[in-house]
């Protein structure tokens, strides 16, 4: 079990290093001249040569590479060519929104997801299963941004049940946070709850029809213990894989939620950065998304081995 | 001499849109005698994110929203585009030489940290914009020799040469004075925390989220401030700023979009306010940028770049009001020229407009010896506005014999672009000052850092550079008069249409104020008192 740590820790470090060589060079091929965006239309010649140098614009792109991830690695990510804030200091202030939205969100993709895949499964071929599937259908082929925009024309503005936008921290206040979250979080949870669903229903299908299933049901165990116990249980080492795989997914949602309902969170920080050529808050946001895929990866395998030992077996013998 | 006859009797004076009574100029009005809460917060909602909130090194015009809440300036815009004191107690004093320029400042106030308010203190921040590295106000402030104080009430500034635009420099953001204590406690950094004289003082900053401002009660006028707090929050999409408008999570919004703006005003809770712009938006034509803006220009050899005629059958394709009626339901105005309208610099002859006539466009193409269909290139920012104007234009100019392709590029590497020289023809807007020198001699003087068409005309820049030296506004008026005149015969740049600024607000704030500058001011706004807070 060490080793198996041992060497996906390993992994993970040599996938870090390189995420910010690729995150770096790729910045750097942004068309757009990030002292102009950063001293405007406005700046003459002189302000601009300023500006670049500054920004440590004029050195060689290695040794630009070399300093950004010296300092990377003690946290310091300079500040922010348009506002002048700390970088780290806008990434403390916007990781945690997208992390609860992101939390929330999978909460209720996987409460949903299951109890819908477990209805799916067990009334196969009635009109439950029908209405379970065409929900996950939907869910599937609606782009996220045109049901949030639908969500805040109907939800918000003609009926006023939630805000339009904004942002209490649940820390602070977890009736408001809640309120202010939940409909984002509906909105980005939704295409999640259906693939859920989706593998829920197949894990389940197949675990119910299993001859250990039938063997049990023989023996006298009851309807309910069977779903709860074999299908469940089995079910759940999918939903775990779909969980992980997901997460890269909802960071990929959270930028359009976040525009939609204008929450302060790290998808808002990077197309906002992304826009106006921001540099060091670029790079920044990327290598932390990055370093949190890896760590939720590597969380994920680690819990398989919790759920399903034979992972850890084979996991030894490569 | 021919072209100046041509270009004189293609001109008709402006037509002014046939408007109806809500797209009528709507400044919005001061609080007065109306019936008004004390305190409340107010919510704005902000379409973009100002930068650095340090007037020295700021170059967005979001900043100044914010800015005009926290710092008060020399000089501000009236009502009616005059210049008016607000840190000054009188309008400068100019010697007859033109080289020596006294302002009288206000004392006995202090800044939001209790730091007294003199002229030390704003001859401190004068030289900070004229030369900390990295200012944006260096050029504004034009050819500055010296900066003193003689006395506690009294600013005087010399020049090397007379320099006219100082005043309209000091009432934008040059003219803002930061306290002195402040900026030595954190010299560059006072964009972190900004300390000046102004009604609301700067309590915090949540990046891409808000800004939040707090009454100042040091404030000298502080009897006629109402509200306890403004947030202003970062909302960059226009549907989303109206969705909120209409909710009621935010009470004030810039930047409306004009598609957006019918079906708002329609609503009884929200009232729009409409100011014209100082600004322009239009076509850049490039005649000589090879090797980047502010470099000597190169000759560029197609019909285009070196025959006016070929630009003058360009802009006499364009059918401005169609194209404004059309595009931006009718909310927006054609722009002949640098100068706007409602500006005391504009004349007859800077409101002048070519006539659109695609039977003269081909006539000139087919004398500058041109085959038609003429195929011209277009870079345009990949915005919804901007890419509908230019699907529009594209139809007007082929009318006259233009081929008009479209390139959509992101804006900030169409700055890039503009910039480098790398374009044919490009279309973006300048946000206007309130001097018309920032409007014209920075596009269009040989050599200058933003002439992106690499235009150069000795007529022109003997114009331009007499105007701004000219002491007063009617021969300056008449000075830029005449370049407009010089502007339309050469069309180095097609000027096309002028923005609105489109603010709106909720019924149940009153004091909201938005001039030409466009800046949205709420440092007086107020709750109405009968109206839930």
């Amino acid at each position: 079990m060490l080793r198996y740590l041992f060497h996906r820790l390993w992994q993970s470090a040599v996938t870090l290093v390189l995420a910010s060589i690729v995150v770096f060079a790729g910045v750097r091929a942004l068309p757009g001249d990030p002292a102009l965006a950063m001293a405007g239309e406005e700046a003459d010649p002189q302000t601009l040569a300023a500006v670049r140098a500054q920004l440590g614009l004029d050195d060689p792109l290695p040794v630009q590479y070399v300093k950004f991830l010296g300092h990377a690695l003690t946290g310091d990510f300079g500040r922010s060519t348009r506002t002048g804030t700390p970088v780290s200091e806008m990434i403390g202030a916007t990781l945690p929104v997208t992390v609860q939205l992101a939390v929330y969100a999978m909460l209720i993709a996987v409460l949903a997801g299951l109890l819908l895949g477990v209805i799916a499964a067990v009334f196969r071929g009635r009109w439950p299963e029908w209405a379970a599937n065409g929900f996950s259908l939907f869910a599937l082929s609606v782009p996220t941004f045109w049901l949030g925009i639908l969500a805040v024309v109907y939800l918000s503005v003609q009926l006023g049940w939630f805000p339009a936008s904004g942002y209490v921290s649940p820390l602070k206040d977890p009736v408001r946070g809640l309120y202010y979250l939940t409909l984002p979080a509906v909105i980005l949870g939704l295409s999640h709850a259906a693939v859920v669903q989706r593998q829920t229903r197949g894990s389940m299908v197949g675990t119910l029809t299993a001859d250990f299933v039938r063997t049990a049901r023989a023996k006298g165990l009851g309807r309910g213990a069977v779903i709860v116990r074999y299908g469940l249980r089995n079910s759940l080492i999918v939903v775990t894989t779909i969980v992980g795989l997901q997460l890269g997914g909802l960071i990929a949602g959270a930028v359009v939620t976040e525009r939609i309902f204008s929450l302060p969170g790290i998808g808002k920080l990077t197309l906002d950065s992304v826009f106006s050529r921001d540099y060091p808050v670029i790079q920044a946001v990327v290598l932390v998304i990055t370093f949190a895929y890896i760590v939720i990866n590597l969380l994920v395998d680690v819990l398989y081995t919790v759920i399903d030992p034979r992972v850890r077996v084979s996991g030894r013998a490569s | 001499m021919a072209a100046v006859t041509v270009a004189l009797t293609a001109c008709v004076p402006v037509q002014h849109v046939a408007s109806t009574a809500e797209h009528t100029d709507d400044y919005g009005t001061p609080v007065g005698a109306q019936a008004v809460q004390a305190g409340g917060e107010l919510v704005m909602g902000l379409s973009s994110e100002p930068d650095r909130l340090d007037p020295t090194t700021s170059s967005s015009l979001y900043t100044r929203y914010v800015m005009s809440t926290i710092c008060e300036k020399l000089y501000d815009l009236g009502p009616s585009g005059q210049i008016v004191p607000q840190l000054a107690t009188g309008l400068p004093t100019t010697s007859p030489d033109g080289l020596t320029v006294t302002i009288p400042v206000r004392t006995g106030i202090t800044f939001a940290d209790g730091t007294p308010f003199d002229a030390a203190a704003v001859r401190t921040s004068l030289q900070r914009h004229l030369t900390l590295k990295g200012s944006q106000r260096t050029s504004e402030m034009g050819p500055v020799r010296s900066v003193e104080a003689p006395d506690a009430s009294h600013v005087v500034m010399t020049f090397k040469k007379p320099f006219a635009p100082i005043t309209a420099a000091l009432a934008d953001r040059a003219g803002m004075i930061l306290s002195p204590a402040a900026l030595a406690a954190e010299g560059a950094n006072f964009g972190d925390h900004p300390v000046c004289v102004g009604p609301f003082k700067f309590v915090k900053r949540v990046p891409q989220t808000s800004i939040e401002v707090e009454r100042d009660p040091r404030y000298y006028d502080a009897a006629q401030v109402h509200l306890d707090r403004i947030l202003y929050r970062i909302m960059p999409d226009a549907n989303i700023r109206a969705a909120n408008l209409r909710s009621g999570d935010i009470h004030v919004a810039d930047t409306i979009s004009p598609q957006d703006v019918d079906a708002l005003a329609k609503d009884p809770d929200l009232k729009v306010l409409q100011s014209p712009s100082l600004g322009y938006q239009g076509v850049t034509i490039n005649t000589g940028n090879v090797d980047g803006a502010g470099t000597p220009p190169k000759p560029i050899d197609t019909p285009l770049a070196r025959d006016p005629r070929v630009r003058q059958a360009f802009a006499s394709s364009v059918d401005r009001q169609t194209l404004v009626d059309t595009v931006f339901n009718n909310w927006f105005d054609v722009a002949c020229s640098p100068i706007a309208p409602q500006s005391p610099y504009a004349t007859p002859a800077s409101d002048a407009c070519p006539a659109y006539d695609p039977a003269r466009s081909r006539q000139l193409l087919a004398e500058a010896g041109v085959p038609t269909p003429y195929t011209v290139t277009l870079q345009v920012s990949n915005t919804q506005d901007q890419l509908r104007y230019a699907q529009a234009l594209q139809a007007s100019v082929a009318e006259g014999g233009f081929d008009l392709k479209i390139v959509p590029v992101e804006y900030s590497t169409l700055l890039d672009v503009q910039k480098r020289g790398d374009f044919e023809l490009l279309q973006l807007g300048w946000s206007g000052r309130i001097d018309p020198d920032g409007n014209t001699a920075r596009f269009l003087s040989t050599g200058s850092g933003g002439n992106y068409g690499g235009f150069s005309s000795a007529e022109l820049d003997d114009l331009l550079s007499r105007a701004a030296r000219a002491p007063g506004t009617a021969e300056r008026a008449d000075l830029y008069g005449r370049a407009t005149q010089v502007i339309q015969r050469e069309n180095p740049i097609v000027y096309t249409y002028r923005l609105r600024n489109l603010t709106v607000h909720s019924a149940r704030v009153a004091g909201v104020e938005v001039y030409s500058d466009g800046v949205v001011r709420l440092g007086r706004a107020a709750f109405r008192a009968d109206q839930e807070g």
